[in-house]
């Protein structure tokens, strides 16, 4: 009968939900391998995976060293690698975000770029790196680190407020004060560009969005952040579902709406400044990925948001490939790739949201 | 034994009291219909019942705990929520909305067990909702939606269940169905069951007491027979009701008439013969068209007689079942001397009224304007041998008008004298009548 196999569905859920993830693992793992595959110096699929196998302690025993040209391991493993892992880490702590927002605001439009954390985490950034002279450094962040939480937090936190009607966050005042936020954050960021003169070109380029010269060291500062943050918030997953029913209706089911809200807060507002860190600003990969893994896989938060993760990795690093290889021997900023995806996308959701959600 | 204390609640938007000082307390087994006009608290108190809401002053006492100090998960354990706005975003399947209301009796990290599923199913076969499980609940009927969002509330397995207007988006098989669920679920296993609703109808039929608000006070609290009666509508919603007891269900059952609306006042009086429900309509229409109306002979306890009572008109009365005695005659001649138009329904004549229609024929010959309604054939309601057909001719001889129907008869009333004294069949004596009352 139908209705039977509705229940049996339904108790075999978390096997299936198990199986999604290891596909999507498969999938990210196979997008990683490719990516070291593209760049200016024309490296072998075979020779990258007997590099890559040589750091793996079981198998370096079969593998044949003496077919891996020294240079080329230096290009795999000190350019490529660490390269292609901050673009799935970035990825993955953006959707994650992304995922956050959307649910504690019941807004499809939230995400980092758009609640103006990703900005408050630049301006902090800047900051940091025009104006603090003595180097702060607090459980292993660097000054610029640090300022950037402060600032991307303290921006949400000032959205939220300003947005909050009574106990509810309308939509379109949300949206609007994002915006406003946005705008008046740029005019710091310039107003600070233009004082500085010279110092700044560097940032210009980090702002715009790009992974171009990132190191290891990069990539053990985001890593913490992303891995700590989404597990955390996986604890709230559950919260997440019955917020996006509605602030009242969560209460009624038990959950302390305004605490999970400002936890949750925290939490994505420093994963975003993480990402920001290193990566500069990177819209739209937290609007569009957890509103496609959203439209296969179903609202869920405990699926939704591990698949978003993943599924974000797998984007931004093919971005970055092709932001690579786009423009020949002068990369484009993967900012650049994510905005002509991400822009047709957006106007996309701004014009059927009338029949999805009641905003 | 779970106790719902409300103490001296009041409630602010801004400076505006919503509610003040409610206090009520409800226990377990109770269904409690709160009733009263829009914008009056309903849904204010059952906000600040349910801890969405913190009054401003008083306490309200689950237990002897007041709410506001417990845990919310710890509260939802308790207490279960229909809300009025009942649209989600999220494309969650009904199931999973379902399962939703396990939620509090999970800890953080647990998924829900087979137990928690069996709940589930049993609430959504209640609900009659277990076929719609695996659509998506954004895409599900307004009354779909809200049987989703009631199978939830009972997944919580809540001793205190509030609804807010829970049956605004269903049609009548689903609101009576629901009532029906909620009430057995209210006698069989005690939960409190606490309603805001519109529908008098519904909660005289479901609610064993009933909240009465009006502009945020508590007007009447108590069964809801002693809530439920139309003094209490009257001062309350500014609507005449009638309320009587319904023999088929066993429960009150409110008729609300429209409110009056204001015409200007005329200064023509008019003395209805009627009875048997034919003259309901009328009485009420005359006195908003402006009229002063008057009526009799009735019969204490004919249709006619309780609506000329709850309207205030003037009655001319005779004992139950009994022929008119001379002693009413006489008092209903006096009546309709005073009328300035005499109106006949369509009512039936037997030998028990009879003597109205020759009242009818007294007021003619006084000079003093008569309207017959013939809607009906005098033949076929002339249970007096011919008497009263008999009668009619000598109505229509002395120049009684005939009209086909109460529209017809508003219509000539209305009509100017001129008009008057250029329809055929009525005679000259009557405008100059209408013109000597009128100028009078």
């Amino acid at each position: 009968m139908a209705t039977d196999k509705i229940e049996y569905n339904y108790s075999r859920r978390s096997s299936r939900w198990k199986l999604i993830l290891a596909l999507l693992i498969v999938a990210l793992v196979v997008t990683i391998i490719i990516s070291l595959n593209i760049g200016y110096a024309n490296i072998s699929l075979s020779e990258i995976l007997d590099i890559l196998g040589k750091q793996i302690p079981f198998l370096s025993g079969s593998i044949n060293s003496a077919s891996i040209s020294p240079i080329n391991e230096a290009i795999i493993f000190q350019i490529r690698l660490p390269r292609v892992l901050a673009g799935a880490l970035v990825g993955a702590g953006l959707a994650a975000a992304g995922v956050i927002y959307q649910g504690i605001f019941r807004n499809p439009m939230a995400d980092s770029y758009v609640l103006g954390a990703s900005a408050g985490a630049s301006v902090g950034y800047t900051v940091a790196v025009l104006y603090v002279t003595s180097a702060l450094t607090l459980i292993g962040l660097g000054t610029a680190q640090i300022f950037a939480f402060i600032f991307a937090v303290l921006t949400v936190f000032v959205v939220y407020f300003i947005s909050r009607v009574g106990n509810k966050v309308p939509i379109s005042t949300l949206l609007l004060s994002g915006i406003v936020v946005n705008i008046f954050l740029l005019s710091i960021e310039t107003l600070m560009e233009l004082r500085s003169g010279q110092a700044l070109s560097g940032i210009v380029a980090w702002l715009a969005g790009g992974f171009s010269n990132i190191v290891w060291e990069d990539v053990w500062g985001i890593l913490p952040f992303v891995l700590i943050g989404i597990a955390l918030t996986y604890f709230f997953t559950r919260d997440l579902n019955m917020l996006s029913m509605g602030d009242e209706t969560a209460q009624h089911l038990g959950v302390n709406t305004e605490g999970v809200r400002r936890i949750l807060l925290v939490i994505g507002s420093l994963i975003t400044a993480a990402c920001v860190c290193i990566s500069g600003v990177i819209g739209f990969v937290g609007l569009i990925i957890p509103h496609m893994t959203r439209l296969v896989i179903g609202p869920d938060h405990r699926i939704l948001l591990p698949a978003s993760a993943i599924v974000g990795a797998i984007f931004l690093v093919l971005c970055d490939a092709v932001a690579r290889i786009a423009t020949g021997a002068s990369e484009l900023p993967v900012g650049v790739i994510t905005a002509l995806v991400g822009t047709p996308f957006f106007i996309y959701l701004l014009r059927r949201r009338k029949t999805s959600y009641s905003l | 034994m779970v106790l719902l204390n409300v103490n001296g609640v009041e409630c602010r938007y801004g400076s505006i009291k919503i509610l003040e000082n409610v206090s009520l307390s409800v226990k377990e087994g109770d269904f409690v219909g709160i009733i009263g006009p829009n914008g009056s608290g309903k849904t204010t108190l059952l906000k600040s019942i349910s801890r969405t809401l913190k009054p401003h002053l008083g306490t309200i006492l689950l237990d002897d705990k007041d709410i506001y100090s417990l845990k919310s998960v710890d509260v939802a354990k308790q207490m279960a929520v229909v809300p009025q706005d009942n649209t989600i975003s999220f494309s969650f399947t009904a199931l999973e909305v379902v399962l939703m209301g396990r939620s509090p009796h999970l800890s953080r990290f647990q998924m829900e067990t087979e137990s928690d599923m069996a709940i589930a199913r049993k609430a959504m076969d209640l609900t009659n909702t277990w076929q719609l499980a695996a659509r998506p609940v954004n895409e599900l009927s307004g009354g779909e939606r809200q049987r989703v969002i009631i199978a939830r509330a009972l997944a919580q397995k809540p001793k205190i269940l509030l609804l807010d207007e829970p049956l605004t988006y269903l049609d009548i098989v689903n609101q009576l169905e629901i009532m029906d669920l909620v009430k057995s679920l209210c006698v069989k296993e005690g939960i409190i069951v606490m309603t805001a609703i519109h529908d008098l109808n519904l909660a005289a039929r479901y609610c064993s007491t009933a909240i009465l608000l009006k502009n945020g006070k508590i007007f009447s609290a108590g069964r809801i027979d002693e809530v439920l009666t139309s003094e209490n509508i009257k001062s309350v919603f500014k609507v005449d009701a009638i309320v009587k007891k319904n023999l088929v269900t066993n429960s009150l059952y409110v008729i609300p008439l429209s409110p009056p609306k204001s015409s200007p006042i005329k200064n023509c009086a008019i003395h209805l013969i009627c009875g048997a429900g034919t003259g309901t309509a009328l009485m009420k229409i005359l006195l908003e068209e402006g009229y002063s109306v008057t009526t009799g002979v009735l019969n204490v306890l004919d249709t006619d007689f309780e609506t000329a009572e709850l309207l205030n008109i003037p009655v001319t009365s005779e004992a139950p079942f009994s022929p008119i005695t001379e002693k009413t005659r006489k008092a209903n001649l006096a009546m309709i001397n005073k009328a300035s138009t005499v109106v006949v329904t369509s009512v039936p004549f037997g030998h028990g009224n009879l003597q109205n229609l020759e009242a009818a024929k007294e007021a003619l010959k006084k000079g003093i304007p008569l309207f017959v309604i013939d809607e009906v054939p005098i033949e076929s309601r002339d249970f007096t041998q011919g008497q009263a057909t008999a009668l009619f001719g000598d109505l229509k001889n002395m120049g009684a008008v005939f009209v086909k129907n109460q529209d017809e008869l508003l219509h000539m009333l209305n009509v100017s004298e001129e008009k008057l004294k250029m329809a055929k069949n009525v005679p000259p004596s009557i405008v100059d009548h209408l013109k000597a009352r009128g100028a009078s």
